[in-house]
C-alpha cells in the first residue's frame, strides 16, 4: 500500500510542473507539440528512474560532502545514453528537442528526487518514485503540448484535428503562449483541488 | 464634561463625487468623434468591429467575474473603454473572431488575473492587440494595406508608415501633412482621425480625467527622437511632424498610455513615462519589423511603471532612528562558515 502511494503521488499530489512547480524550463520550451512533449517526458522517465535506482544503491557509499557532484555524474551518464539512443533511433524527435536533451542533466526534478527521495530510501521505493514522478511529468508535458498544438497549429500528433479553414492561433506555440497556457492550467488545477478540499 | 461627538477617520475626509463611471464615460464621450469618423469612412464594417469589441470585452469581464464569484462590475464602463480602444486601433475589415480572442485574452489574462480594475500592470486593450498581432497566421488581417484595399474612402489607400518603411521619406512625399492631420489616412477605425483624437484628448485634459504630463511628453518624445533620426538620415526616416501625424501616436498619447492603473502617479514619473513611450515608438518604427510601434512602446513602458513610481519628492527624514546594530551571527551559522 505504501509502495503504491510512492508511485501514485507523482500523478497528482506531487505532479512535477503543476504541484512542485519544478523543471519549468523544459516544460515551457519543448511543449510546442504533443509529440515533443511526449518524447521529452519519456526521456525524463528513463533518466529519472535509472538515476533514482543507482543513487539509491550507492546512497551509503557516496560521501555526504560530494553528493551533489556524484548525483550529477550519475544523471549525466544516463542522459548521454538517452541522447545517443534518440540520435540513433528517433532522429526527428532528437532534432526538435535539440539542446533540451543534454539539459535534462540540470533538470531540477531529477536532482531533486535524487536528493529528497532516492538518497534516503531503498531501491524499490526509489524506482517507483522515479516512475511515478516521471509519468506525471510526461502526462503534464503531453497535455500542455496537445493544448498548444491544437490551438496553435490545428493538429494533434501531426494529424489535422481542426476544420480545414481553421487559421491557427500561432500565438500559442510562441514563448508567451507557453507562459499563458501554463499559468491558466495551473490556475485551473488549483481551483479544482480547492473545490475537492471543501 | 460631556464628550464631543466627533468622528475620527483617516484621509480623505470629503469625497468630490468622482467615480470610475465618470472617468470611463468621459473617455467614451471623448472617443465618439474619432469613432464616428471611422463609421463615415468604413461604414457598417467599422460599426460591426466596434460593437463586437465592446460587447466581447464586457462579456469577458462579466464571465470571468461570475466564474470567480466576484461582484460583476461591467456597469462601471472600464471594460467598454478597453473594448472601444482596441476596436479603434484595428482595421475595419478584421474578422470578428480576432476581436473576440483579443478581448478575452486582454480582459481575462491582462486584467482580471492581476486582480481587476486598478491592479492591472498592463493596459488590457494593448495586451489583446499584442496577442493577435504577434500571431503570425493572422498577420494579413492586421496589415492595413492588405486589409483596407477594398474600400472607397477618397484618399490615398496606403498606410503611410508602411510606405515610409518600404520606400523611405521620398515615398511619403505625396502625403500632405494637412490630410494626415484631418484624418484622411489609412489606419485603424479611429486611430487615424488625428484631429478628433486631439480634440477628445484635450477635452479629457480640461475635464481632469487625464493629466497633461503624459500626452505632452509623449508627443515631445516622438518629436525629439524622430528629429534625431531625421537629421541623421533624411532619406530613410520621416520628419518629426510626419511621425506625430501618422499611425497611432495621437491615440497612444492621449488614450492608450494614460490608462490610470498602468501609468505612473507622480509628476516626474509621468513625464519620464510619456517621453520614453514616445522615444520607444520612434525606435520601434525605425528598427522593428512592424510599421508602427506605439502599442509595443506603451506595453514596454507599462512594465517600468513600478520603477517610475519611485521617482518622487524626498520626504523629510523621520526623527533620528536608533543606531543600527550589526546582526548577531547565530552559532550554527558561524559553524557553517567555519567549515
Amino acid at each position: 500500500m505504501k509502495l503504491l502511494r510512492t508511485f501514485t503521488k507523482g500523478l497528482w499530489e506531487e505532479l512535477p510542473p503543476f504541484r512542485l512547480v519544478l523543471g519549468l524550463c523544459p516544460v515551457l520550451a519543448v511543449t510546442k507539440s504533443a509529440e515533443t512533449g511526449l518524447g521529452m517526458g519519456l526521456a525524463v522517465i528513463f533518466v529519472l528512474t535509472c538515476s533514482n535506482v543507482l543513487v539509491s544503491c550507492l546512497r551509503n557509499v557516496i560521501p555526504r560532502k560530494v553528493r551533489i557532484a556524484s548525483y550529477i555524474v550519475i544523471i549525466a551518464s544516463f542522459v548521454v545514453m538517452v541522447e545517443l539512443a534518440s540520435q540513433a533511433f528517433f532522429y526527428k524527435i532528437y532534432e526538435s528537442l535539440g539542446i533540451f536533451i543534454p539539459l535534462i542533466v540540470v533538470n531540477c526534478i531529477i536532482l531533486g528526487r535524487a536528493e529528497a527521495f532516492a538518497s534516503r530510501n531503498g531501491i524499490i521505493p526509489s524506482a517507483l518514485d522515479g516512475l511515478g514522478i516521471g509519468l506525471g511529468f510526461t502526462m503534464s508535458l503531453t497535455v500542455l503540448g496537445a493544448i498548444r498544438e491544437i490551438l496553435g497549429a490545428g493538429t494533434l500528433f501531426g494529424t489535422q484535428v481542426m476544420w480545414s479553414s481553421f487559421r491557427p492561433f500561432t500565438f500559442m506555440v510562441e514563448a508567451p503562449g507557453a507562459f499563458i497556457s501554463l499559468g491558466v492550467l495551473l490556475a485551473l488545477m488549483n481551483a479544482f483541488s480547492k473545490t475537492q478540499q471543501s | 464634561m460631556k464628550a464631543l461627538d466627533l468622528t475620527v477617520s483617516p484621509a480623505p475626509h470629503c469625497h468630490c463625487g468622482a467615480r470610475i463611471t465618470r472617468v470611463s464615460y468621459n473617455i467614451l464621450l471623448a472617443l465618439i468623434p474619432a469613432m464616428a469618423m471611422g463609421f463615415y469612412y468604413y461604414g457598417f464594417d467599422a460599426l460591426r468591429v466596434v460593437a463586437a469589441s465592446m460587447g466581447s470585452a464586457m462579456l469577458a469581464e462579466a464571465a470571468i467575474q461570475s466564474i470567480l464569484r466576484k461582484p460583476i462590475t461591467i456597469a462601471d464602463g472600464s471594460a467598454a473603454v478597453s473594448g472601444l480602444l482596441l476596436a479603434l486601433i484595428l482595421p475595419a475589415s478584421v474578422p470578428l473572431y480576432l476581436v473576440v480572442v483579443a478581448n478575452f485574452v486582454g480582459i481575462v489574462v491582462g486584467k482580471q488575473c492581476f486582480g481587476g480594475l486598478g491592479a492591472n500592470p498592463l493596459n488590457p486593450a494593448l495586451v489583446g492587440w499584442a496577442v493577435i498581432r504577434i500571431t503570425r497566421a493572422w498577420a494579413g488581417y492586421l496589415d492595413f494595406d492588405l486589409a483596407l484595399v477594398n474600400y472607397e474612402t477618397g484618399f490615398i489607400l496606403q498606410y503611410p508608415l508602411a510606405v515610409l518603411k518600404a520606400q523611405g521619406s521620398a515615398g511619403v512625399a505625396h502625403f500632405s501633412l494637412m490630410d494626415l492631420f484631418l484624418g484622411k489616412q489609412v489606419g485603424g477605425i479611429g486611430s487615424s482621425a488625428i484631429i478628433w483624437l486631439l480634440l477628445g484628448g484635450l477635452y479629457l485634459v480640461v475635464r481632469g480625467v487625464i493629466r497633461w504630463e503624459i500626452p505632452l511628453s509623449f508627443l515631445i518624445g516622438v518629436a525629439v527622437i524622430a528629429g534625431i533620426f531625421w537629421l541623421g538620415d533624411r532619406t530613410s526616416y520621416g520628419s518629426p511632424i510626419f511621425n506625430i501625424l501618422a499611425g497611432n501616436v495621437m491615440i497612444g498619447a492621449f488614450f492608450l498610455s494614460t490608462d490610470n492603473a498602468s501609468s505612473p502617479v507622480n509628476q516626474w514619473g509621468m513625464l519620464v513615462f510619456g517621453f520614453c513611450c514616445g522615444a520607444m515608438t520612434v525606435v520601434l518604427r525605425s528598427w522593428s519589423i512592424y510599421p508602427d510601434g506605439v502599442v509595443f512602446a506603451c506595453l514596454l513602458m507599462n512594465l517600468f511603471v513600478p520603477l517610475l513610481d519611485k521617482i518622487k519628492k524626498k520626504q523629510p527624514l523621520p526623527p533620528a532612528l536608533s543606531p543600527v546594530t550589526p546582526p548577531v551571527m547565530s552559532k550554527s551559522a558561524e559553524e557553517r562558515s567555519a567549515s
